[in-house]
């Protein structure tokens, strides 16, 4: 064996892997070339300094815990999806007791509708998403995938929808989920950020021609002529809720949330959606 | 009078208690490659919960009866490249001979494998010896932390990294090599080791 064959051996020889015929040989070789001695046992002492020093730990709780909590909303098993997304202001006991009221009032009309989620009545895209802003405040509108990567709840969304998603990488955001559904054959996205120390912010999308129709959801005239003229328009509900809608390619999106308007606008214009 | 449902279901529902019995028990070799490749455990938390997400989201195209672990590995591997990577630096330029020469003076006063391993790095802190490790680029590093950390054998680390096991192999040999220089370094800068 010479001295380039036993380089090639090294690594086996200190995971003890090697064959029989070659231990001898290595072994014959070590014995009269220290130069190649000396490199197989710096080898073995850093195996050994890694194996001394670096233990293999075992997950700590609570992050196994967040784990399963996310994989068990993310199988829309349990409909305490607000917890994640809220996270720890969520554990405040006054919050928490509102919002279970809140979801408890859902549920009662949830079971009289076997089922069905009434989020809105409305043809009027805004009304429908200041409706459904509500009703993922309370728990009712449920994203069936949450992920920190916005980039994966659009490949989700955009499964079969015919329109282009938009999900925006947007600053302070903590956590973006999504949502698809349908009314008499017309495709809506519904996607939900929580942005740190901002709250919820919603955004209703569907195709702009459906909506410009107006057959079967739709538009007021002057709010389409606002959005023919300027690109965006903007509302506010009595109970000082912004919506905000505008273009995306060939898709409408109407955001609803309690945000400032100016702050709203800034994050929405300032990202380009994925 | 208009009105719609929103349909809250979900097109894996039905899969979820088979994905979780799959995949649960692999969740500590995760935890720790996330742990070693990230450097810290609030990033290591956020690769894990990502790639089971991911994992979670793609149960569909999991070939049932292949290694899952080796499959929940290259999403990980994947989502760190794509999110935590940081640029590593090109390890400094250590003059290797010195190395060989300041080991073969030691060698001559002690055979014993143990007692050389002792007097070269016994003194560094484990904080030396992690961040030794962290400076090792991305290939070297994740053969390191499966056979030398995990214990893996070589045939599963090559599935895991999508290669021949003889690029395993040497890939080990260059990380271990990569991986004495710096620990080296440590050592003569703490002045635990020679300065020449």
């Amino acid at each position: 064996m010479d001295c380039r064959e036993f380089e090639e051996l090294i690594t086996e020889a200190v995971d003890d892997r090697l064959r029989a015929g070659n231990k001898r040989h290595f072994s014959d070789h070590a014995n009269v070339c220290p130069s190649c001695r000396n490199e197989f046992e710096m080898e073995q002492i850093t195996k050994g300094v890694m194996r001394g020093r670096i233990h293999h730990e075992t997950t700590p709780r609570e992050t196994y815990f967040a784990v399963l909590s996310s994989l068990r909303q993310s199988g829309s098993t349990s409909s305490n999806w607000l917890t994640l997304i809220f996270g720890e202001a969520f554990l405040n006991p006054a919050v928490a007791l509102v919002a279970l009221l809140m979801v408890a009032v859902g549920a009662v009309s949830l079971l009289q509708k076997s089922n069905a989620i009434p989020i809105s009545t409305e043809k009027n895209i805004i009304t429908q998403s200041i409706n459904n802003y509500s009703a993922a405040m309370t728990g009712l509108l449920k994203p069936t995938l949450i992920s920190h990567d916005p980039g994966d709840v659009k490949d989700y969304l955009s499964k079969d929808t015919p329109f282009d998603v938009s999900v925006a990488s947007l600053e302070g955001c903590d956590w973006c989920g999504g949502v698809l559904s349908e009314v008499d054959g017309v495709r809506l996205v519904h996607v939900v950020y929580k942005i740190g120390g901002e709250g919820i912010l919603y955004v209703y999308q569907v195709d702009m021609n459906e909506a410009l129709r107006g057959n079967k959801i739709g538009l007021p005239e002057n709010v389409k002529a606002v959005l023919a003229k300027t690109g965006w328009y903007f509302e506010q509900t009595p109970d000082l809720c912004n919506v905000v809608l505008w273009r995306h390619k060939n898709t409408l999106c109407a955001a609803v949330s309690k945000m400032e308007r100016a702050k709203m606008v800034a994050l929405l214009n300032d990202k380009d959606p994925l | 009078m208009f009105a719609f449902s929103l349909a809250i279901t979900n097109p894996m529902k039905g899969l979820h208690k088979e994905f979780e019995k799959e995949v649960i028990p692999h969740t500590d070799i995760l935890y720790n490659y996330a742990l070693r490749m990230t450097g810290n455990a609030d990033d290591a938390h956020d690769l894990l919960q990502e790639t089971f997400l991911k994992a979670y989201r793609f149960w569909d195209k999991y070939e049932k009866g292949t290694n899952v672990r080796a499959w929940l590995f290259r999403i990980m591997k994947n989502t760190y490249i794509n999110v935590y990577r940081k640029a590593i630096k090109e390890p400094d330029t250590v003059d290797y001979n010195d190395i060989q020469n300041f080991y073969n003076i030691i060698r001559e006063d002690s055979a014993d494998a143990n007692d050389l391993q002792e007097k070269l790095f016994g003194h560094l802190l484990d904080d030396d010896v992690t961040k030794a490790l962290e400076s090792l680029p991305e290939e070297f590093r994740t053969v390191v932390i499966l056979c030398d950390i995990e214990e893996l054998t070589y045939e599963e680390i090559a599935e895991f990294v999508e290669c021949p096991v003889g690029t395993v192999r040497s890939r080990l040999h260059r990380g271990r090599k990569l991986l004495y220089s710096k620990l080296f370094e440590y050592a003569k800068k703490r002045g635990f080791v020679g300065k020449d």
